[in-house]
C-alpha cells in the first residue's frame, strides 16, 4: 500500500506541474470568456437597436408606417412612446443613390433601415401591394451578425399585419376584423412520451431541454479521456525516453502496484481537470442557451429528472470508462519508444472518444440502426455519454448491459496491462516478437 | 560464498539468440566485470539478473534466490543502474532519492537512507535543484547514490562511467571500490576494458552471447601474454 501511495505521490507531482495546471486554467478561462461573450451577444439580440426609416414617399401611409414602427418597438421591447421614437430614425434622402443612403446610415450609426419609395401611399390606397425595401450595413460575419436583419424582417411582417388590420377595420369593423385576421386560436400541443401525455409541450421543447442537461456530459467525458489518455501515454513515453522505467521495474514493488499507481494518479488528475472543464463548459453552455431562447422544457417538469440511483449509475459509468481509457492507454504507452512516438498513440483513443460524442449530439440510442448500435456498444466511451438519455427514456436494459460490459472491459484492460508490464515487450518493444520479425522479413 | 550464479543461460528474441549459454559466478564483495563489444549480450545478461527480462532457459540465482521464481525477493537485495539511465526531470534530486527510498523503507529509516544517498551524490545545494538542470556527471552521481543508498547485496551497474569526463569517472570508480569494501557485490558491464582492468577483481569476456574467457585480469593477461585486457580480448576472439 505504501508503495502504491509512493508511486501515486510521484506521479501526481509529475503530472500536476505549473505548466499543465496553467494550460488547463487557460482552457477554462477561454470557455468562461466564450460563455460571457455569448451572453453579451444574446443580450444584444434581446435589447432594441436603432432602425432607420427612409421616406421616399412623403404620403400619409409612410407617416402611418413610422407610427406603426414606433408602436411595434413599444410592444416588442416594452418601451414608452418617447423611448421608442428614439430608436426610429427617419432619414430624408432620395433612394436612387445607394452611396448617399449608406453615408446617411453610417453618420447616424445604424446598420439597418427600411425604406418606402414614391407611390407607396398611392399603392396602398389603390389596393396594390406596396413595397418596403431593406438596407443593411454588414460588418459582423459571426454567427449573430445576421440577427439584426432577422429582427428587421420580423418588423416588416408586423408592419404589414398592422396595416392589414387598419385596412380591414375600415371595411368590416373592428370585431369581425379581429376574428377574420386571426381565426385560429394558439395551438395546444400534446406530446406522448414514456407512457405519459404531456400537454403544452412539443418534441422540440423536450429535445432542447434534454440537450441542455445532457450535452455537456459527453463533451466533458471526451475532453477528459483525450487529456488523461495523452497524460498516461506521454508518461510512459517519458519513462522510456528518460530510461526511468527500467529502474522503476527493478524496485521491490509489484508490477500491479506500478500499473495501478499510474492509472489512479492519472484518474485523479483527469477528474480534477474534468471538474475544471465542467465549470468552464457550464458558463459556455449558459451563454449558448441565452442565444435565441434555446432553453427548452425542464427535464424535471417532464418527469425526466434523474434520481440518486440514476446518478450513481452515471458516476459508475464515467469512472469505469475512465478506467478503460487509462488501461488502453497504458497498453498503447507500453509500445511507445519515446515521448514523440507516444503523442501519436493518443490518436486511436481520441477517435474512439469523438465518435460516440458526435453521434450522441445528433441521435439517441433508440433511433440508431442495429448496424450502428453494435459498433457503438463496443466502444466503451459510448456508455457514459448516452447513459443519461437512456435513463431518462427508460432504456434500462441498455444501461445495465453497458455497465456490465464496461466492468468487464475495465478488468480485461487492467489484466492485459499487467501482463504487458510483466513481459519483455515493455523493454524490448513489439519488434522483437516472432510475429513482428516474420512480418518484417516478409516486407523485405 | 557466491552472491550471484549464472548457469547456462539462454535468451532469444523472436527466435534470434541474444545470450547463448552464459555461465559465471560472482563471490560476495567481489567486483566482477562483464566486458565485450556492443551487442555481445552484456546488457541482456544484466537485465535478466535484474529480473527485467525473462530467461529463455538456464538459471540465475542472487544470494540463493532464483530470479525467475523469486523475483520479488531478488528485487529487494539488488540495485540495477541501466546504461544512460535518467531520473524524473520534474523532481529535485532530493525528491527523487526520497521516492526511491520509499520502496525500501518507511519513516525514519527512509529518511536515513535519503541522507546517505545525499552524502554519496555529494551534489551540495544542487540536491534541491530539479534533475532537469543537472549535468551528465551530476545525474550519474545521483543515480549511483540511488543505486547504493539502499545498501543492496548485489549492485549491477551497466556502463557506469559511459560519457563521463575523467574526473567524474575517477570519482565514480572510487565510490564503487568503497561499496565493494563494505561487502557489496558489484557487477559492472563495460566495453571500456581499461576501466574494467583497473576496477574489477575478475572479469568475464562475452562475445556473440557467449562467455569466451573468465578470470582475474592478471591471469588473463598472463595466459595470452598480453599487456592489457583489450589485447587479451582480441587474441581470444581470433583464436
Amino acid at each position: 500500500m505504501n508503495h502504491l501511495l509512493n508511486i501515486i505521490r510521484k506521479e501526481l507531482r509529475e503530472l500536476m506541474t505549473v505548466g499543465s495546471i496553467v494550460s488547463v486554467l487557460i482552457m477554462v478561462f477561454i470557455f468562461l470568456g466564450a460563455g460571457t461573450m455569448m451572453n453579451e451577444q444574446g443580450d444584444s439580440i434581446t435589447t432594441p437597436s436603432e432602425i432607420g426609416f427612409i421616406d421616399g414617399d412623403g404620403g400619409p401611409w409612410s407617416d402611418r408606417t413610422v407610427e406603426i414602427l414606433v408602436a411595434v418597438y413599444m410592444d416588442t421591447y416594452g418601451l414608452s412612446e418617447e423611448e421608442a421614437r428614439g430608436f426610429v430614425k427617419v432619414i430624408e434622402v432620395a433612394l436612387d443613390d445607394n452611396a448617399v443612403v449608406v453615408e446617411r446610415m453610417q453618420s447616424l450609426g445604424i446598420d439597418a433601415a427600411i425604406a418606402v419609395g414614391p407611390g407607396y401611399s398611392a399603392d396602398l390606397d389603390n389596393k396594390v401591394r406596396a413595397t418596403i425595401s431593406e438596407y443593411y450595413i454588414f460588418t459582423n460575419p459571426g454567427l449573430l451578425g445576421s440577427a439584426g436583419s432577422s429582427m428587421t424582417s420580423l418588423m416588416i411582417g408586423e408592419i404589414s399585419n398592422r396595416i392589414s388590420k387598419e385596412l380591414v377595420f375600415d371595411i368590416i369593423g373592428p370585431d369581425d376584423a379581429a376574428f377574420m385576421l386571426n381565426p385560429i386560436k394558439g395551438t395546444d400541443a400534446h406530446t406522448y412520451m414514456n407512457g405519459e401525455m404531456h400537454a403544452g409541450v412539443r418534441p422540440l421543447d423536450i429535445s432542447m431541454g434534454i440537450m441542455n442537461q445532457t450535452l455537456m456530459v459527453p463533451v466533458v467525458i471526451m475532453m477528459v479521456i483525450m487529456m488523461i489518455g495523452s497524460i498516461v501515454i506521454s508518461s510512459m513515453g517519458n519513462e522510456k525516453e528518460n530510461k526511468t522505467l527500467e529502474t522503476l521495474l527493478t524496485m521491490p514493488v509489484g508490477r500491479t502496484a506500478i500499473v495501478t499507481g499510474k492509472i489512479l494518479s492519472a484518474a485523479i488528475v483527469g477528474l480534477v481537470y474534468g471538474l475544471l472543464y465542467m465549470v468552464g463548459m457550464m458558463f459556455y453552455s449558459k451563454g449558448m442557451t441565452n442565444i435565441g431562447g434555446l432553453g427548452g422544457s425542464s427535464p424535471a417538469d417532464l418527469g425526466l429528472a434523474l434520481g440518486p440511483a440514476d446518478w450513481l449509475i452515471v458516476g459508475a459509468m464515467v469512472f469505469l470508462a475512465i478506467f478503460c481509457a487509462l488501461g488502453m492507454c497504458m497498453i498503447l504507452g507500453a509500445f511507445a519508444k519515446n515521448y514523440k512516438a507516444a503523442q501519436t498513440m493518443t490518436v486511436p483513443i481520441s477517435v474512439l472518444a469523438i465518435i460516440p460524442m458526435l453521434i450522441n449530439m445528433f441521435a439517441s440510442w433508440g433511433s440508431l440502426p442495429t448496424a450502428v448500435q453494435v459498433p457503438l456498444f463496443i466502444i466503451p466511451f459510448t456508455h457514459p455519454m448516452m447513459v443519461m438519455q437512456n435513463l431518462m427514456f427508460g432504456n434500462t436494459s441498455v444501461v445495465l448491459a453497458g455497465l456490465v460490459y464496461l466492468a468487464l472491459f475495465a478488468m480485461l484492460t487492467i489484466f492485459i496491462t499487467v501482463k504487458v508490464y510483466k513481459s519483455d515487450i515493455l523493454l524490448t518493444g513489439i519488434g522483437q516478437t516472432k510475429l513482428a520479425r516474420a512480418f518484417a522479413r516478409k516486407k523485405i | 560464498m557466491n552472491a550471484l550464479v549464472v548457469e547456462d543461460v539462454y535468451k532469444t528474441y523472436g527466435g534470434r539468440p541474444a545470450v547463448n549459454g552464459v555461465s559465471f559466478s560472482v563471490e560476495e564483495g567481489e567486483i566482477f566485470g562483464l566486458i565485450g563489444p556492443n551487442g555481445a549480450g552484456k546488457t541482456t545478461t544484466l537485465r535478466m539478473i535484474s529480473t527485467l527480462l525473462r530467461i529463455t532457459s538456464g538459471r540465475i540465482t542472487v544470494c540463493g534466490h532464483d530470479v525467475a521464481t523469486e523475483s520479488d525477493a531478488v528485487r529487494k537485495i539488488i540495485s540495477y543502474l541501466p546504461e544512460d539511465a535518467g531520473a524524473y526531470k520534474d523532481l529535485t534530486g532530493r525528491a527523487y532519492l526520497k521516492f526511491m527510498a520509499g520502496f525500501f523503507a518507511d519513516g525514519g529509516d527512509a529518511e536515513k537512507m535519503v541522507m546517505s544517498g545525499i552524502g554519496i551524490a555529494d551534489l551540495g545545494e544542487r540536491i534541491d535543484s530539479k534533475v532537469d538542470t543537472y549535468s551528465k556527471g551530476m545525474m550519474r552521481r545521483l543515480l549511483i547514490a540511488r543505486a547504493i543508498m539502499p545498501a543492496p547485496k548485489v549492485a549491477i551497474l551497466d556502463e557506469v562511467t559511459s560519457g563521463l569526463d575523467v574526473i567524474n569517472a575517477f570519482e565514480i570508480r572510487d565510490v564503487i571500490r568503497q561499496i565493494a569494501a563494505r561487502g557489496v557485490t558489484v557487477v559492472i558491464s563495460s566495453h571500456n576494458m581499461f576501466e574494467v582492468e583497473m576496477l574489477c577483481d575478475r572479469v568475464a569476456m562475452i562475445n556473440d552471447g557467449k562467455v569466451v574467457l573468465c578470470g582475474t585480469p592478471g591471469e588473463l593477461k598472463g595466459r595470452f601474454e598480453a599487456s592489457n585486457l583489450e589485447e587479451v580480448f582480441v587474441k581470444a576472439v581470433k583464436k
